[in-house]
C-alpha cells in the first residue's frame, strides 16, 4: 500500500450523466399468451444469432418466469434491439441494469 | 395439396428458396386480411397495442419519446411488409427473405386478431358466438405460422 494521501476525488456532474448513460442497459421480453413459442425461438435465433440451444432456453425462460433479458448494452444499442423485437411483434421493453 | 399436403404448404426447395403449395382459398383470406390490417395500422385503434409495445414499461414519458421516434417507422416497416405479402400473394416459390417478411405479416395479424378476442392463455374459444369465426381464423394463422416457422427453421 501506498502512503501517500488518497486522492480526492471530484464529481464532475456531466461526466457522472456521462457514467450513468453507459450503465448497462437490458432488454427484456415477456411473457405473452399470442406469440407462438417456435416464432419466438426464431426470432430470437434471427435477431441475435443465438444457437437455437440458447434461443430455446430463453423462450422456455419466457414462459415459464414471465420475462427474460435477451440482449444488453448501450442505450442505443438496446433501443436498436428493441425495435427489432417490436417490427417482430414480440412484448418487450429496456431498462438501465 | 395445400393445407393437406403433408410437406406443405411451406417447403424448402434444393435451391433454397420456399415452395407454397397454398389453395386459393386460402391465398383469397390471407390477401383480404393483409387489406383490412393495412386500412386498421394508421389509425389508433386499441387493437394494434401489441403492435406497439410501450418501450419503458411505467415510464411515461420516455414511452412517448420512443413512440415519436419509433412509431412512424414501425408502421413503415409493417407496411412495406403487408405490400410484399400482396404482391406475392399468388407465388408458388419465394425467398428466404420474402417467407421471414410473411411471417412478420401474418403473425402481426394474428396479434391483433389476438388481442381483439382477448386470448388467454388457456385458448379457450370466445363464449361470444359473433367471435367464433374470427377465432377460427385467429387458430388457422396459428397453424399457417407454425408451418412457416417450420419451414424457415429447416
Amino acid at each position: 500500500m501506498s502512503s501517500t494521501a488518497p486522492l480526492e476525488v471530484t464529481v464532475d456532474p456531466e461526466l457522472d450523466d456521462l457514467l450513468d448513460e453507459d450503465r448497462p442497459w437490458v432488454v427484456i421480453v415477456w411473457n405473452d399468451p399470442i406469440n407462438l413459442m417456435s416464432y419466438v425461438t426464431l426470432v430470437l435465433q434471427k435477431l441475435f444469432g443465438y444457437s437455437k440451444a440458447k434461443a430455446t432456453q430463453l423462450m422456455l425462460q419466457v414462459h415459464h418466469e414471465g420475462k427474460a433479458v435477451v440482449s444488453n448494452g448501450t442505450r442505443s444499442e438496446a433501443e436498436r434491439d428493441l425495435f427489432r423485437l417490436h417490427e417482430h411483434g414480440l412484448w418487450a421493453t429496456m431498462q438501465q441494469d | 395439396m395445400g393445407l393437406f399436403d403433408r410437406r406443405g404448404p411451406f417447403r424448402r426447395t434444393s435451391e433454397g428458396t420456399y415452395a407454397v403449395t397454398l389453395g386459393d382459398t386460402d391465398r383469397k383470406l390471407l390477401g383480404d386480411l393483409v387489406v383490412q390490417l393495412r386500412s386498421l395500422i394508421t389509425t389508433d385503434s386499441p387493437a394494434l397495442a401489441r403492435l406497439f409495445p410501450p418501450a419503458y414499461g411505467d415510464d411515461e414519458e420516455r414511452n412517448a419519446g420512443y413512440a415519436a421516434l419509433a412509431g412512424a417507422e414501425l408502421v413503415e416497416r409493417r407496411l412495406a411488409a403487408l405490400d410484399l405479402v400482396q404482391s406475392t400473394l399468388e407465388a408458388e416459390e419465394l425467398t428466404e427473405e420474402e417467407l421471414s417478411t410473411w411471417m412478420r405479416s401474418l403473425n402481426d395479424v394474428r396479434l391483433v386478431l389476438g388481442t381483439i378476442l382477448d386470448v388467454d392463455e388457456e385458448h379457450d374459444p370466445p363464449e361470444d358466438e359473433d367471435l367464433v369465426p374470427m377465432y377460427a381464423t385467429y387458430e388457422y394463422l396459428g397453424y399457417l405460422l407454425e408451418r412457416v416457422v417450420q419451414a424457415l427453421a429447416s
